[in-house]
């Protein structure tokens, strides 16, 4: 195997954190792919730039996601990253494993890949970085091998023009604070979506992430589509002897929970802690300061938001409202109706590359609404609009008419 | 309309728009169920089928995924030719 | 070794095995059996120490969390070191966070503090967990994108080597989310972080037209320019792009490859803080520009380093307990914090792009 030296790369192995150019190496020691790449990256860092080409068509069969194609630009010189694919393993639902699961899978990296993975990919799959053309179709059934336990058994994630593999923070598995079971619907919708996955018919990408709370551990407003967070409907519950604990511990409550509550619905006195439920808007500092002795009680369910992109192509964009609550639990029918019926508007009103949150802006809330069977209400905005530029349907005025006969009839004035 | 002449015209419609248009998936259904009036998910089982034997593929290019119909290089690498 | 062991499938096997759309596995067959009996019925938990916090059930059951940083790329070797770790102290059980750490799932006390010994032996570095840095997330670099403008994981190390102290011990006012993005497309969750990087072009394209004929469609070409720079070029069956109006965004790159917009010399990483995620007390926040470019300087981005430690330490100084970087900025006002930072204040920190009339001032009421 050749050995590259790699001056720059090395200056990368030391200090305290962990360091990926030892990953590689270690994976190098044994893989003539990831001796290539280790080599690629170094004259990366001596010439200020990538190397790798752009795009390529590769996937298994019946798949149009999945696998990334990555080719070297200079397959002469890096000879065995001239086929470096990505593949994409759709992960298990929180991201929890066995060793059993783990070290399957890490057998077949080293198998067919380069022995380097990526736990885990922006959006959440596993990813083994680095296979040849030819290696896909062996990998894939490995994977999903019918002779296998369910359990050791895994598909590909998505890629392209589909919807992605979605995701979902730890949720009630380790956390008190959620409001809904995150990994159960994050798996039942990646179960329910399979051909969406895996088969692109979209015009763009399409991302769900499932968050149990307002921390929103998973970014879920920020990287995702859909953004499913968990809320309650119910008063915060108190237990004022908890209040007391956090006090001794050192916690200024009037400093850090009292003048820190946006809606100023908390008041200490020094012996009670009170909350005005009704003003309260759930954003939970509160909660997650005095974990003690707070705790959110009632109905549960999740507040829906649409839209998230990154910048490209007319500026980011994070999720907004477009249903204030809705209660998710198993088989989550309403959810995945919601989800076709988005998917149809979003396919009839959009051209190649644009997000849903685009067409969104091009074609105004009001169509999207209707066409998912929502009415409007003030939850879904932040504040209404500041200019008269306003769409009229004949029936909305025949509707303001209605109402103005009424008025005439009874004397009553209809706000 | 037999499943034979479905698939003749799904490819029809795929071969038509080669190095012209890139079509995805849904353009596809919605195009094929259009001229022949039968439903979108039967067009889209029939379209898998054709897929899943290697007569069309899924293809990826310029940040978006499309319908084609496969070179040998692709054919031979799945094992459908020599 | 795996289920099929050393032997690599032949083809016609693998035709025999493969099977299509089963779905990732259960993950309810990999809980431990403490959070698989309290599922759900958690009822507080308590961070011990940077790298070690413990959950509590109502039934009283706890089981401890101990977190290591990864540089996310990890190689099988290292997964299966963790591995053995955890089979030795957790029954087998450990998870993965959002932000590429690892959490070892331990019920038993009496191992609590063994697994921790023999990890820092091992050489993880445990942290993360509170009002600190938990590890960055990041996108591929020049280690497997095709459009990096900068290496992702480069960036990470030398920051994270230079910060370690605030994942390992130091408190913060609260938390801390650092992010870096190799390009535009931002893949890395970078505008809605307290502090990130990404990386930018400089230059304008330049058009390879017998490429882009051949291989790429004009229209969409055409389209996919945010500012419509580019325009038809009849003469050459190509486009070209209007200088003045390219902002080096690289749509048309990802739309066609015949656009090169990579320079070695003009490349670089501009710095945004103040995004947030979460909503507590204050709504998701969107990062903002405060250094618009500084040089690629592999290997250690020696400059990017210092600014980013440089406002993180202001912060540690300056911020109320509980405030992000960006609420703390907001109580303060931004030219307060051009001003108690040093960073000059250029054009390029005025918006002129989507959002750009939001972001202007409307009052006379500023600080000196």
């Amino acid at each position: 195997m050749k050995k590259y030296e790699t001056p720059l790369l090395d200056e990368l192995e030391k200090g305290p954190f962990p360091s990926f150019v030892k990953e590689i190496k270690k994976a190098a020691a044994k893989n003539i792919m990831a001796n290539d790449e280790l080599g690629q990256v170094e004259y990366s860092y001596k010439t200020n730039r990538v190397y790798w080409k752009h795009g390529g068509i590769v996937g298994v069969l019946g798949y149009g996601g999945g696998i990334i194609g990555r080719y070297s630009m200079l397959p002469e010189m890096f000879p065995e990253v001239k086929f470096f694919h990505t593949v994409r393993v759709n992960q298990p639902s929180g991201w929890f494993y066995t060793t059993e699961v783990l070290r399957e899978l890490m057998d077949i990296c080293d198998k067919y890949g380069s022995g380097i993975c990526n736990f885990h990919g922006s959006t959440g799959d596993i990813i083994f970085l680095g296979t040849t053309t030819e290696n896909l179709e062996p990998i894939f059934a490995e994977l999903t091998s019918h002779e296998k336990p369910r359990h050791l058994r895994f598909d590909l994630g998505g890629s392209g023009s589909a919807l992605r593999t979605p995701s979902a923070c730890n949720g009630p598995a380790r956390c008190e604070w959620a409001n809904y079971d995150t990994l159960e619907a994050c798996h039942q919708i990646t179960h329910e979506f399979q051909d969406e996955i895996h088969r692109p018919a979209f015009n763009y990408k399409f991302k769900f992430k499932f968050a149990g709370c307002a921390c929103d551990c998973v970014a879920s407003i920020a990287r995702a589509d859909c953004s499913v967070i968990g809320t309650w409907k119910g008063p915060i519950l108190i237990d004022q002897d908890a209040v007391k604990w956090h006090e001794k511990k050192g916690m200024d409550i009037d400093r850090e929970i009292v003048r820190m509550c946006p809606t100023e619905c908390i008041s200490y006195d020094g012996k009670e802690l009170k909350i005005d439920n009704d003003e309260c808007n759930r954003c939970m500092h509160c909660i997650t300061r005095l974990h003690k002795a707070l705790k959110p009680s009632g109905e549960r369910g999740a507040t829906i938001c649409i839209g998230n992109k990154a910048p490209i192509v007319i500026g980011t964009i994070i999720s907004h409202v477009i249903i204030p609550f809705m209660k998710l639990e198993p088989p989550f029918t309403e959810f995945k109706e919601l989800a076709r019926k988005m998917w149809d508007w979003w396919d009839e009103h959009s051209k190649p590359r644009e997000r849903i949150g685009e067409v969104i802006e091009f074609q105004g809330m009001r169509s999207f609404l209707e066409a998912i069977g929502v009415e409007p209400i003030p939850q879904m905005i932040k504040e209404p609009r500041r200019d008269p530029f306003i769409f009229f349907k004949d029936e909305d005025i025949a509707r303001v008419k209605e109402v103005e006969e009424e008025e005439k009839r009874t004397g009553k004035i209809i706000f | 309309m037999e499943k034979e002449e479905l698939k003749d015209k799904i490819y029809a419609l795929v071969l038509a728009a080669k190095g012209k248009k890139k079509l995805k998936e849904r353009d596809v259904i919605n195009g094929v169920s259009e001229g022949t009036g039968v439903d979108k998910d039967t067009v889209k089982q029939t379209m898998r089928e054709m897929i899943d034997v290697g007569r069309l593929m899924y293809s990826y290019a310029g940040g978006a995924s499309s319908v084609e119909i496969p070179d040998e290089a692709y054919l031979r690498e799945k094992g459908m030719i020599k | 070794m795996g289920f099929y062991g050393d032997r690599k499938l032949t083809a016609e096997e693998a035709k025999k095995l493969r099977e299509t759309d089963i779905g990732p596995p259960y993950f309810r067959d990999f809980l431990p059996p403490v959070i698989k009996k309290n599922y759900g019925q958690w009822k507080e938990h308590d961070i011990l120490s940077a790298g070690l916090m413990v959950h509590t059930a109502e039934s009283g059951d706890k089981i401890w969390t101990i977190r290591v940083a990864t540089p996310r790329l990890i190689a099988t070797d290292t997964v299966r070191e963790a591995c053995d770790i955890a089979d030795k102290y957790c029954d087998g059980h450990l998870r993965w966070t959002s932000r590429n750490n690892i959490e070892f799932l331990v019920s038993d006390e009496k191992k609590v503090e063994p697994i921790q010994k023999e990890l820092k032996e091992r050489g993880f570095l445990m942290g993360g967990i509170g009002y600190r840095i938990s590890n960055v997330v990041h996108t591929q670099g020049w280690v497997h994108c095709h459009g990096a403008a900068t290496d992702a994981s480069g960036l990470v190390k030398s920051m994270m080597d230079e910060l370690a102290e605030y994942f390992t011990t130091k408190e913060l006012p609260n938390k801390l989310r650092l992010a870096v993005a190799c390009c535009p497309n931002m893949c890395g969750a970078v505008h809605c972080s307290d502090i990130a990087v990404v990386a930018i072009h400089t230059t304008v394209p330049i058009i390879d037209h017998d490429k882009l004929g051949k291989i790429c469609e004009i229209p969409t070409s055409i389209a996919s320019c945010p500012t419509k720079a580019i325009s038809p070029y009849p003469e050459k069956k190509s486009v070209k792009i209007k200088d003045e109006k390219c902002m080096y965004c690289g749509n048309c790159f990802t739309v066609c490859p015949a656009f090169d917009p990579f320079d070695t010399e003009r490349d670089g990483c501009a710095i945004v803080i103040g995004g947030k995620v979460n909503c507590l007390r204050t709504n998701t926040k969107f990062a903002r520009l405060v250094v618009p470019f500084i040089s690629n300087r592999p290997p250690r981005w020696p400059k990017v380093v210092a600014i980013i430690k440089h406002i993180i330490e202001l912060y540690a100084k300056h911020a109320r307990k509980h405030e992000r970087v960006g609420e703390w900025v907001d109580r303060i006002g931004w030219e307060r914090f051009f001003k108690l930072s040093g960073i000059t204040f250029t054009y390029q920190c005025i918006d002129d792009f989507t959002f750009m009339r939001d972001t202007f001032r409307n009052a006379s009421t500023f600080k000196w």
